[in-house]
């Protein structure tokens, strides 16, 4: 099994928990409880760490058990890079899903937008300032993944959906007529707080030639890799969220002898 | 939703519930009886994502599982006993109250769950409600015979 049928796999699964998780603990089993703003699995508390930097915003306080839920999360993404976002994040899914779609029918962009981590930062600070200045979470209304998993505990306990996911029909709309993976590349906040937390040694798709290793200049890796960017040029993060795609094209290639790899160290 | 809505126990004052709820809806996961509904957009946008209770719908039982499973702390995860929730205020409309018009009847009465303190029956055996010991639960408005209820929570702390 090829690194991104079980990337594929473990995306699907995540959607299937949003709707078993809140059917379960109807029925009683709550081992597991909440949505992807904050989750429970057992006594560990894990909670997206914007949301929790807005939380200390909006309450100008500090609460404990929120600061603790965010260790996990926040620690991961140090260690791991975004793979919250291309391994588990239901908005990730659907612009990929998106994104093929607009591939398959041949579907051209009106826009293309650099890759410069300006507007992404711009939206982030933007966001989190409206919430100190309204005293209001305005990143968890914002929160696709969140939105998405709220509507999807909706739909298991009435039935109905919200209109809350009108921002995901937003998204749809614009990532697929006007730029290409606009919301995960320049917009999100979850994901471009999530890409804040890095140190030198977070892992990281390194290019490293050698005798053995030679890169060929074949570009299936920028050709494989969904968020647009060119692993063989390098300086793709805080775009990059590590989901491997490019590597797996590149062991495609060259087999073991893959000069595409992810390192903890440069 | 026009006024302030019940929330479930153990929720700040409403300023405070709305800047702290990160609206991540593990409240209403944890409420075995459905009680506690997510506001959508259309509740406004100031509210979606927040949990409410309906009592018409389903009042609040009082098991006490939501307060501590609340990461943010918009609710106030340390209550424990029922006791000492103060979710509003019931308030009995005497005009409507089939027991103040005559008829028998104490349902709210029989069903209030801080039995013969929050609600008592006077000498004229209408119900009366006792603002101290009130937990806002909205069991007495859930089981009233009249439509539309004739006691009704008022949300909020009203110390």
């Amino acid at each position: 099994m090829t690194r991104k049928t079980v990337r594929k796999i473990v995306q699907l699964s995540s959607i299937g928990l949003l709707f078993l998780v809140p059917f379960l603990n109807r029925k009683g089993i709550t081992a597991v409880t909440g949505t992807l703003y904050s989750l429970a699995v057992g006594p560990v508390w894990l909670t997206d760490p914007v949301i929790g930097v807005q939380t200390v915003l909006t309450t100008m306080r500090l609460d404990a058990t929120l600061l603790l839920s965010l260790l996990i999360p926040g620690g991961l993404a140090l260690v791991l890079g975004r793979v919250f976002c291309s391994w588990v994040c239901p908005q990730n899914t659907l612009s990929e899903l998106f994104d093929a779609i607009a591939r398959r029918i041949g579907i051209r962009r009106i826009f293309t937008l650099p890759f410069t981590p300006v507007l992404r930062y711009t939206v982030l600070i933007l966001v989190l300032l409206a919430s100190l200045a309204m005293r209001f979470p305005v990143v968890s209304l914002l929160s696709a993944p969140g939105i998405i998993s709220i509507q999807a505990a909706n739909l298991v306990y009435e039935a109905t959906v919200g209109l809350e996911l009108g921002l995901i029909l937003v998204i749809a709309v614009l990532e697929l007529f006007i730029v290409r993976r606009v919301w995960c590349n320049h917009l999100c906040p979850v994901g471009g707080f999530l890409g804040l937390l890095r140190s030198r040694s977070t892992m990281k798709v390194v290019l490293s030639e050698d005798a053995s290793r030679a890169c060929g200049r074949c570009r299936v890796c920028s050709d494989a890799c969904g968020l647009g960017l060119d692993p063989m040029e390098g300086r793709v993060y805080p775009f990059c969220h590590n989901c491997g795609d490019c590597i797996a094209a590149c062991e495609g290639v060259k087999g073991s002898e893959n000069p595409l790899q992810f390192r903890f160290r440069a | 939703m026009s006024s302030t809505p019940l929330r479930p126990p153990g929720a700040l004052p409403e300023r405070d519930f709305l800047a702290t709820c990160i609206r991540c809806g593990k409240c209403a996961q944890s409420c075995p009886y459905g009680a506690i509904r997510i506001a959508g957009l259309l509740d406004g946008l100031e509210v979606m994502g927040t949990p409410v209770i309906r009592p018409r719908k389903v009042p609040c039982y009082l098991c006490m599982r939501c307060p501590p499973v609340c990461p943010s702390g918009a609710l106030k995860r340390r209550l424990q006993k029922k006791e000492d929730v103060r979710m509003g205020i019931a308030v009995i409309d005497t005009k409507t109250c089939l027991a103040w018009q005559g008829t028998i009847c104490r349902s709210c009465y029989d069903d209030c769950p801080i039995l013969n303190e929050a609600i008592t029956m006077d000498d004229k055996l209408q119900p009366v409600v006792h603002k101290d010991k009130c937990t806002g639960c909205g069991i007495c408005e859930n089981v009233c015979p009249a439509d539309p209820a004739a006691i009704v929570v008022q949300p909020g702390e009203k110390a």
